[in-house]
This record gives structure tokens, C-alpha cells and sequence, in this order.
């Protein structure tokens, strides 16, 4: 035998040696499928995508073709064809974001005709059923100073355009709407009276004009072929002495030429007349509009009531009021409500059918019906969301009980013998099994239910707020996409507004507490709300109104007794101001940069609490660029993040150290340069110190908002204008191979005068991204993915193995890197949100579970995208696929399979002991 | 070696001049002008309004267009330079095109090449877009099917041994193949086995010349090992 094991030694080594390298590339063919995506069956599953339109701008009802719909175009460049019946988008198209897609003109009638741009004007026409663009012809004004104050509007097949020049005259011109022949000249009409007040109700513009107190009411059909002028003294209509000058037109698009005279009274056009309705506006500032049914014009109007809430008036224009068009909702609080439009028609037994679109100053729509019922409504206040937070839910009373019951403290002051601990323990447990039972017999009513805001097993349930640009805020589901609460705050301006969650909903009896800092819509002062997120009722601070603005905010990292992160804020005077003010002495370590986004430049603060009062201290200066460029992004790290490893393990066994700084912060400045047109730079600062620690000069180039930074790693985007392509930059910072600080010691910005290696790398984006994020999960154990929202609608996801700086080299444990290729790859499978696009993403936001594996991934946008990925794939869960019936099958008929072999192999002893 | 530095940089500066020939004029023109095409749809003719879910991108959204009916597409409007030009459908793959337009208003249209951004490959203008092919989302589940489970190698080696238990014993049942089997181990036995008796036999016979034809037989076994 000795003989045979020397004869076969080497050899198995050898093979010893084969399955080493064997598993080599079984590491790095796991590597090279980095391929995260879906399969076809979970569609779905895992991801939701919500569709918005904007609000609204124009809308009218169409009644021509068979499936009856709303078209609507919108704020946010969009026109869009709503079910009347559902409310969900039927078709939509997305125009150009910048002012190319300002729609000017919505027009329906067999086909939907849009004016969109600001000079040069393209005129298209739509098939209200399909969406198709039928067509398309451009239309560019010779005056472009005056091109803003153009008003459209269709007039038997022809599209007319109106400018007027106050002061002297209307330019008019017609054109043939499907081919945009002008159709004779450009009419010029003299019109001396005209003034930036003047308001259109086609055909008919009116003006007041004249000295005070002798004003003229003047109205013109700038259509007609012989120029009619309308006039008739003011003091007619309104007392002058309190008239203000205004005038407006009324809402919808009823097609009856009527205005608003000094928000009192309606004044309607009929045969080149002017005549004033008996009906007065109820509210100043409500909504009025004309309708025409088959009895003749009706006046409509909307208005938000303090007693009676949201009501609808309509008066026939004699006066006389249409009690079945009467309608108040005292539950339905709609701001500032504007009736879109509406429509009425008689029914088969002569009764009147009404819809009526209102959109309220929180952007919402909301679809009614005569009588005051809410068919469907759209919070369209979520295509513009500013800010995301994810908050995790709270546990269940159960489970809150039972985690009360093994904390030492609580449990030594509740129980004081054992006997109490033993009868607590015996109730939990029959809780227990009462909650087992009712799940069981209820599984299948409470199918339909949604689910308890309660945490699951997993953390993947949660709470997103989301902030939205007109100051609503939202609390959704993340499961589901259902809006749970809302909150609207007519005076919060969300320009650059931030959320912090300090505190989660881990430490009851405390509830979860968020606060949003914003500014105030007029003073721009400071504004705080703080919020329970579960619930979304105000507490704590509740709603703050600063009487200054704001420079800068923070939360304290250190928790006060009630487990409450304090809000540190910095002023316009350097003042130092903490909520609650109680937390002031905990104040420590503090520091905060300010940094000035058009001359680059970046003050740095210390927060110290100097015995009764927090205050701040000027501590560095840094003027990036030299004062000729600006600052583009300012990008930090994470203040939740945590870091798994300190170094990496090179292939010789010595181990590359990163450069773990919590306080850099990579600044994007761009600026003109006398050489290269344009440079990009970005800077990595020290915001404790500011010290400098990389930089990095792009020349030819123009820098875009987007950058991801953790770790010790960091990537951004620059439009390269030589070559004409989008390239990320990656930097990683190592400290080398030796550590400068004890292993575990607290990194200071303070103490360090060495600098990081850093390694450089650029990469071709072959496609135009709009937002940039990286994944993020709880203990940074799992891979970081970046994930790039594109301008076509996609979501991808790069893994960050392509954009490493050492791509090409060797990393730990010897894996071989993917060799370096200028293009990054994005192929169609790595695209998270499969084939539903997200119309013009925004931002991503990635938040952590409570699995390591999974990480919970919001895109915002004019659409909502969520779904969650898993960038080193579930390894802590078994598959959602697991085949349960499989495995409990064959482990049945294995014990089958051993009890009746048992049985048939004692026969057979029987048998052969009787032979 | 300094003649091929020279060298060198004599290539780097033609190639830099070739690329500077290729870049459009950087000045925006006042003439506006329209970039036109048409699309063609997938193969698949059952995806409904195919023309809704299209759109047309030009450098990556600064410049919207909307297809008609037929598939064609006009963008209006815009200034002399480059332009990316995207067709995007959310199941199909459509290669972006550039498309260049000089001061003049003289078009040219090329693929797009992001790595070697000087490189011409020309393509005709007005536009004709195709689909390249379906985009592949999703992983494709593996499919149970029997002959992956009947050649994986665990099945092979639980299978083979059986045959070998359950079948063997049958034909050793069959006569004829009795008989041959029989043959064969006697054809073995004579010519490589010593009969036992004659083993023992010779053995107690003449021990001492066996057993030392023995141990040279366990001499040549070694070598031969």
C-alpha cells in the first residue's frame, strides 16, 4: 500500500493543486456573472411604478370619440390622456423639460391640438384614442421681445395667434391648423389701450385703460374683419374708489367669452356687448367658470368654505341657482381649488350629468360628479418629490411587550417577586398563541386588507416620506405604493429642504420622530416641521417658523435622554441654534461647512458649547477655483454608514489600508479657463479640517450634479466636450500598506498630516445619465452597486467591480479583476426597472433592510419607481422561488421509501427463518 | 530612438488635426433646421400602438420627437452642431445615431463610436432606423427536462452500478451465456492462474524453486511499479 500512495503522492497533489485553481475560477466565474436581474415570473414582485402627469395646466373633457377620457398637459411638460372612469393615464408624452416643452395651447375637439415651446412654436396635432402624433409644423415669430405675451387659441380649424404690443397695437395672424399656411397676412390692429393687464377671452381682448378714477372698460374682437371696439365706462361695473385693477379670465374652457372684474363681479361678451351676471363671486379667491348646458351658460364656481369645507355653486345666468349642481364636502380640504374644467349633458330622463376636474393648490386632482362625489383622485404633487426618507415601522404591540419584558431595567422595576415574571411570561405566551391562531383562521379574509404598519421579520417593510415641491408631504408604504397620510404646508418652500430622521421608531414608549427643515415660502426664513412618520401628526417642535434664514443644519450624533437627536442649526448671523434646547451641553465635536454655490466658497464651522450656549466658530476658509468657478455638487458621505473592512488583502498577503475619513467631502467646482474652455474640478475636502486631501482637473469639460461617494471611494460625472460623451471619474484613497492609527482607533481630521495614496480612473457612460446613487445596506457587508438613472428611462445598475480604480490588477484573494475597457457596459439586463421607463428620473434613493443582502431602491421623478435589489444576490434568505412542495415530497417519500423497506426486509428475515 | 519619438509626435499631432477636422463648427448658427427620419417597427406586429411607445431623443432628451403613423419623425427647430439621436422603444434596441450639421445646413450622419470619437462610419441620412433586436431583462429560468437529469454525472454513477446488480445476475440466468461466461473464466484460469491443486502440489513437492520463481515474480511486479 505504501508503495501505491509514493507511486501516487505527486500526482495527487497535482490534483490537489487542479482543484485549487479549479476553485479559483469558480470564484471568478461567480464574479463575472454579475448579471442581479429578475426573472420574467416576478414581475412585479419586488418593484411598483407609479405614473404622474404634473399638475395640471389645461384640460378638457373629450366627448367625441368612444372611450371617454380627459386631456390634460400639464406644468411639467406632459400631455397626457386620462381615463374618466379610473383616473389612470390612458397614453401620455413627456415634451422637453427645459421651456421647448411649455405647452401654450390644448385644444380638443376630433383631435388634440398642442402649441408647445416659447419661440420658436411647433404646432402638432394628436389622435385622442391612440396618442399618435398625426401632425407637426413649426412656427417661428420674427419679434421674439414680445413673443411671451402670445396667446393662442382655435377658431374654426385655424390657429390664431395674438400679440400684443402695448401701447400701440395687436399683431393678429391665422393659420391653417393641420398645414400652418397663414392664411393671408399678419393682421396689425391699432389698439393704443393695450396693457400688460389686459386678459383674453377669445376671441374677445379686454383691457382697462384710461386716468384714474375715469377708467374704461375696452374689448376688441380681435377676429372679426371689421374692428369693433367695445367700450363702456368702468364705474359701470365696479365702485371705483375701491378697485385695484385687476382683471382675469375665468377658469376652463367653456368657450363663452367672460371675465372678472376686480374679483366681484362676472362679466360676459354677448352680441358685442358687454353684460354683467347677476351672479356675484362668492369667494375672491375661488375658482368660477362658465359651463354651457343645454339651458344656456351657467356660472360654476368653487371655493374653499372655513365652515362648510369645500363647496360648488352653479347659477344660471339670471341668477337663479341649480340646487342639483349644489355640492359641499366638509371632509374634502382642497386649497385654493380651480376648476379645471367640466362638463355637463342631459341625461335620457332630462336629468343633468356633471364632471368636474378641480385641482387644488396642493397640486391634487380630483374628479367629482353633480351631487359632490369624488369619482378618482391623482396627488399629483408626487411628479415633483424634492426629498426621500426611508423610516423603519415600528414592532407590534406583542412583540413590544415581549422586548420589554427581557429589558433588564424595565424588567426590575415591574417585577419585584418571581412569580410576577412567571404569570408576565405565561400571558405573553398566550398571546402568542391567540396571534398564531388568529392568523391562521384569518389568512384568508385578510387577503385584501393592507398589511399593519408593523415590522416584519426582515425589515422590508417600511415607511418612505416623501417631500414634494409644493410642500405636501407624503407617507407611503413601500410595499404597496399606498399613500397612508399626507400633510400639506401652503407656506413650506422645499427649495433645498432636508429630512432627518432622529428618532426611529426602535425605542418605544418613544414614537419615531422626523423633522424637515425648508424655508418659508415669502420671508425665506427657516421653517422646521416635525413629524411622526408613522402617523404623520405633528409633534415635538411641531411647525417652526424661524425668524431668520438658515445657512446650515445638522443632527447631533449623540442621542439625549430620550433617545432624540438634537437639530443643530446655523443662521445668516452665526448664530447656533439646538431643538431642544435642553441638548445643548451634549454638543461636542461638532462641525459644519458652508459652502457658497456661485464663488466656490467653502467656510468651515466648529460647534462648541462654551457652559450656557452652543456657539459657532469660524475654523477654516477655502476659495476653490480662485473665485472663477463654481461649485456644482457638494457631496458627503453618508452619516449612517458603516464600514465592514478596513483595508483589502492583496494577492502577496499584505493588506492595502483605505483612507476611512468620515469628513470628506467631495466638492464639484466647473468654471471657464482661458486654455481649455471649460475645466472641471473636483476636490476631495476635509470638513473638519479643511485640508485638502485630492484633486482631480478635467479640462474641456462640464460637470454634471451627480457623484457618489463611501468609503474610501467616490465617483462623478463630467460631460466630456471634446469627445462629445458622458464619463465617470472613480477615485479610491488608500492609506497604504501600513495603518497610520491603532487598529479600532477614531479617525481624526485633526491629527493626520499624511496623505492617502489615491488611485484614478475614468470610464465612458455610453448613454446620458440623469441620476447617480449607490446602494446601500445595513452593514456594508455586501457589495456597493452604483445605480445610474439615464435620461431614456432607465435604471441601471453597474456593479462597482467596473468602475474600480485597480480594475485590471489583482484584488483579495487573488480574484482577477475585469480588465480595464473604456465603455462601461449597461446591458438590457441590468436594467432594474425592466421595460416600464421612468419618464424624466430625478434622484435615487437607496436605503438598507433589515436583511444584509437587500437594499430598498426609490427613483423619483415625473414617475415613482421602487424595487429592491440585492447586489451580492439573497445569500441570507432562501430563494422566493424555493420550491417548498419539492423538497417535502422527497423527504416524505424517503421516510416512506425506509418504513416500508423496513417492513418488506423483516418479511424476508421471516420467510428465510422458515426455509 | 529620437527619430521615433518624432515620429511619434508627428502621429499624435495628425491625429489630433484629424480630429479637430471632424469637430462641427462650435459656434451655434442663427439657421434652425430639422433632423428627419423614420422608424421602423419590430418584426412583431401584435405590440399595439407601437408609435406612442416610441420616442426620439437627441442628446439624451435636450430635443424631444414623436413618430407618426408611417414611423417617420421630424425634430424642428434645432441649431447647427452634433447630436446624439436616440430611438427609444422600452422592448427594442435601436442604434443611437450622430448626426452632425454644419454651419452650412450640410447634414451628416455616422454611428456612433464613443471610444475612437474621430472614427466616420457613415451612415444615409434622412434617417432609417431599424430594431437591432429584443431587449433580454430577465433571466431565464432553467427548465427541468430529462436529459439534464439523466446525464448529470451523480445520476450516471447511481445508475450504472444498478444496471451492473440487476442485469448481470439475469444473464448469468441465460444458459448460452453461461456457457460462454464459463469459457471466458476458464480461458483465464488456464492461461493465467495456476490451478490451486497444482499450486499446492508443487509447493510441497519442490518448495524451493517456486518459492524463489515467486519472489522474482514479486521482483518484477516492484519494477514494474
Amino acid at each position: 500500500m505504501g508503495l501505491l500512495s509514493i507511486y501516487f503522492k505527486p500526482n495527487f497533489l497535482g490534483l490537489l493543486k487542479c482543484l485549487n485553481n479549479l476553485n479559483w475560477f469558480i470564484v471568478f466565474f461567480s464574479l463575472i456573472n454579475l448579471s442581479v436581474c429578475i426573472y420574467e415570473d416576478q414581475i412585479g414582485k419586488f418593484d411598483w411604478r407609479q405614473t404622474y402627469v404634473g399638475r395640471i395646466k389645461y384640460s378638457q373633457f373629450d366627448t367625441v370619440s368612444t372611450a371617454k377620457k380627459i386631456i390634460v398637459a400639464t406644468e411639467e411638460n406632459v400631455l397626457a390622456a386620462l381615463n374618466l372612469k379610473t383616473g389612470q393615464v390612458v397614453w401620455r408624452h413627456v415634451f422637453e423639460s427645459a421651456s421647448a416643452g411649455n405647452i401654450q395651447l390644448l385644444h380638443v375637439s376630433d383631435k388634440v391640438v398642442t402649441v408647445t415651446g416659447s419661440n420658436p412654436y411647433l404646432v402638432r396635432g394628436w389622435d385622442s384614442s391612440t396618442g399618435v402624433l398625426i401632425w407637426e409644423w413649426s412656427l417661428t415669430l420674427q419679434n421674439d421681445d414680445q413673443a411671451d405675451f402670445s396667446e393662442w387659441w382655435v377658431q374654426n380649424n385655424m390657429l390664431v395667434h395674438m400679440l400684443p404690443m402695448f401701447g400701440s397695437h395687436i399683431e393678429v395672424s391665422m393659420y391653417h391648423l393641420m398645414t400652418g399656411q397663414n392664411r393671408g397676412a399678419t393682421a396689425k390692429l391699432p389698439a393704443s389701450w393695450t396693457n400688460d393687464g389686459c386678459v383674453l377671452a377669445p376671441p374677445y381682448y379686454t383691457c382697462v385703460s384710461g386716468e384714474m378714477k375715469s377708467q374704461q372698460l375696452l374689448s376688441l374682437d380681435v377676429t372679426s374683419n371689421a374692428v369693433q371696439l367695445i367700450s363702456r365706462p368702468l364705474a359701470e361695473f365696479v365702485d371705483l374708489n375701491s378697485y385695484d385693477g385687476s382683471l382675469r379670465p375665468v377658469d376652463g374652457n367653456s368657450g363663452l367669452p367672460a371675465f372678472i372684474v376686480d374679483d366681484k363681479r362676472i362679466v360676459m361678451i354677448k352680441h358685442n356687448e358687454f353684460e354683467v351676471l347677476k351672479t356675484a363671486v362668492f369667494d375672491p379667491t375661488g375658482s368660477v367658470t362658465l359651463l354651457d348646458i343645454a339651458n344656456g351658460p351657467v356660472v360654476l364656481q368653487a371655493w374653499l368654505d372655513d365652515t362648510q369645507g369645500f363647496s360648488i355653486q352653479a347659477n344660471s345666468v339670471s341668477g337663479a341657482e341649480l340646487p342639483e349642481l349644489r355640492m359641499a364636502d366638509r371632509d374634502l380640504k382642497l386649497p385654493d381649488p380651480e376648476i379645471s374644467s367640466a362638463v355637463c349633458t342631459k341625461s335620457a330622463r332630462e336629468q343633468l350629468v356633471c364632471r368636474i376636474l378641480v385641482t387644488g393648490g396642493d397640486d391634487s386632482v380630483h374628479l367629482m360628479q353633480q351631487g359632490g362625489r369624488v369619482l378618482w383622485s391623482r396627488e399629483e404633487a408626487l411628479a415633483n418629490v424634492v426629498a426621500v426618507e426611508f423610516v423603519e415601522l415600528p414592532v407590534s404591540d406583542l412583540d413590544a411587550a415581549i422586548e420589554s419584558e427581557f429589558d433588564q431595567k424595565e424588567a426590575a422595576k415591574m417585577y419585584s417577586s418571581i412569580w410576577a415574571a412567571f404569570s408576565r411570561r405565561l400571558q405573553t405566551q398566550f398571546q402568542q398563541l391567540q396571534t398564531l391562531v388568529n392568523s391562521v383562521q384569518g389568512e384568508g379574509a385578510a387577503q385584501h386588507q393592507p398589511l399593519a404598519l408593523v415590522r416584519d421579520y426582515f425589515g422590508l417593510h417600511k415607511l418612505i416620506v416623501l417631500i414634494t415641491d409644493v410642500g405636501k408631504i407624503f407617507g407611503m408604504d413601500n410595499l404597496s405604493g399606498a399613500i397612508l397620510w399626507q400633510y400639506y404646508e401652503p407656506s413650506l418652500d422645499t427649495e433645498g429642504a432636508v429630512v432627518f430622521t432622529r428618532r426611529t421608531a426602535r425605542h418605544p414608549p418613544h414614537d419615531a420622530y422626523i423633522t424637515i427643515v425648508g424655508k418659508h415660502e415669502e420671508t425665506g426664513n427657516g421653517l422646521i416641521i416635525s413629524l411622526n412618520p408613522i402617523t404623520g401628526t405633528l409633534i415635538g417642535e411641531r411647525l417652526l417658523k424661524l425668524d431668520v434664514q438658515l445657512l446650515q443644519c445638522t443632527i447631533l450624533h449623540r442621542p439625549d435622554n430620550e433617545k432624540l437627536h438634537a437639530l443643530i442649526l446655523l443662521d445668516k448671523d452665526e448664530n447656533v441654534q439646538v431643538f431642544p434646547q435642553s441638548a445643548a451641553p451634549l454638543v461636542e465635536n461638532m462641525f459644519m461647512y458652508v459652502a457658497d454655490r456661485s464663488t466656490a466658497r467653502v467656510q468651515g464651522y466648529a460647534i462648541v458649547y462654551n457652559g450656557q450656549s452652543a456657539i459657532a466658530v469660524r475654523t477654516w476658509l477655502v476659495r476653490l477655483g480662485g473665485g472663477s468657478q463654481r461649485i456644482v455638487l457638494v457631496q458627503g458621505k453618508s452619516a449612517t454608514e458603516r464600514v465592514h473592512s478596513p483595508g483589502r488583502v492583496l494577492p502577496d498577503r499584505a493588506v492595502l489600508y483605505k483612507y476611512l475619513n468620515p469628513n470628506l467631502v467631495l466638492v464639484l467646482t466647473e468654471g471657464p479657463d482661458p486654455l481649455h474652455k471649460d475645466v472641471v474640478v473636483a476636490t476631495c475636502l476635509d470638513a473638519a479640517s479643511g485640508a485638502i486631501v485630492a484633486s482631480q482637473i478635467h479640462r474641456r469639460a462640464r460637470a454634471l450634479p451627480l457623484a457618489v461617494h463611501s468609503e474610501n471611494y467616490l465617483a462623478y460625472l463630467y460631460y466630456n466636450d471634446k469627445h462629445r460623451r458622458t464619463e465617470i471619474a472613480t477615485m479610491e484613497l488608500y492609506e497604504g500598506k501600513q495603518r497610520w492609527t491603532q487598529a479600532g482607533a477614531a479617525f481624526s481630521s485633526l491629527a493626520t498630516e499624511r496623505a492617502p495614496g489615491v488611485e484614478r480612473q475614468a470610464f465612458i457612460v455610453p448613454a446620458a445619465p440623469a441620476a447617480a446613487a449607490l446602494t446601500a445596506t445595513e452593514r456594508s457587508l455586501t457589495d456597493k452597486h452604483v445605480l445610474l438613472a439615464l435620461t431614456s428611462g432607465a435604471i441601471v445598475e453597474v456593479p462597482w467591480i467596473y468602475l474600480e480604480a485597480r480594475r485590471g490588477g489583482i484584488s483579495e484573494e487573488g480574484v482577477v479583476l475585469p480588465a480595464y475597457a473604456p465603455e462601461l457596459p449597461l446591458p438590457g439586463d441590468a436594467r432594474l426597472n425592466y421595460n416600464l421607463t421612468v419618464a424624466r428620473p430625478e434622484r435615487i434613493y437607496a436605503a438598507p433592510s433589515g436583511l444584509e443582502s437587500t437594499s430598498l431602491v426609490l427613483t423619483t421623478g415625473l414617475d415613482l419607481f421602487y424595487t429592491r435589489v440585492a447586489p451580492s444576490k439573497t445569500f441570507d434568505v432562501l430563494k422566493d422561488d424555493f420550491d417548498y412542495y419539492l423538497i417535502t415530497i422527497v423527504l416524505a417519500g424517503l421516510i416512506l421509501a425506509t418504513y416500508s423497506t423496513k417492513y418488506f426486509a423483516s418479511r424476508k428475515m421471516l420467510k428465510l427463518a422458515w426455509k | 530612438m529620437k527619430q521615433l519619438t518624432s515620429l511619434l509626435f508627428t502621429v499624435c499631432i495628425f491625429s489630433y488635426v484629424q480630429s479637430a477636422i471632424n469637430l462641427p463648427e462650435e459656434d451655434v448658427g442663427n439657421g434652425r433646421y430639422s433632423i428627419e427620419g423614420k422608424v421602423f417597427p419590430p418584426e412583431e406586429q401584435d405590440l399595439g400602438p407601437w408609435q406612442v411607445d416610441t420616442r426620439i431623443h437627441v442628446n439624451g432628451g435636450e430635443y424631444i420627437g414623436f413618430i407618426r403613423d408611417d414611423g417617420s419623425f421630424v425634430i424642428h427647430n434645432v441649431p447647427s452642431g452634433s447630436y446624439v439621436v436616440e430611438i427609444l422603444h422600452p422592448d427594442y434596441i435601436y442604434e443611437p445615431i450622430r448626426v452632425e450639421i454644419n454651419s452650412k445646413g450640410k447634414y451628416r450622419a455616422r454611428k456612433v463610436n464613443y471610444i475612437q470619437t474621430s472614427q466616420v462610419i457613415q451612415v444615409p441620412y434622412p434617417l432609417r432606423l431599424k430594431a437591432l433586436s429584443k431587449f433580454r431583462y430577465f433571466q431565464v429560468r432553467e427548465q427541468w427536462r430529462l436529459t439534464d437529469f439523466l446525464f448529470n454525472p451523480m445520476v450516471i454513477m447511481m445508475v450504472l452500478p444498478l444496471l451492473f446488480i440487476m442485469i448481470l445476475p439475469k444473464m448469468m440466468n441465460d444458459p448460452e451465456t453461461k456457457e460462454d461466461l464459463k469459457q471466458i473464466s476458464n480461458l483465464a484460469k488456464m492461461s493465467e492462474m495456476p490451478e490451486m491443486s497444482e499450486m499446492f502440489t508443487s509447493l510441497f513437492s519442490g518448495g524451493a524453486a517456486a518459492k524463489a520463481s515467486s519472489t522474482s515474480k514479486a521482483k518484477q511486479i516492484k519494477k514494474r511499479q
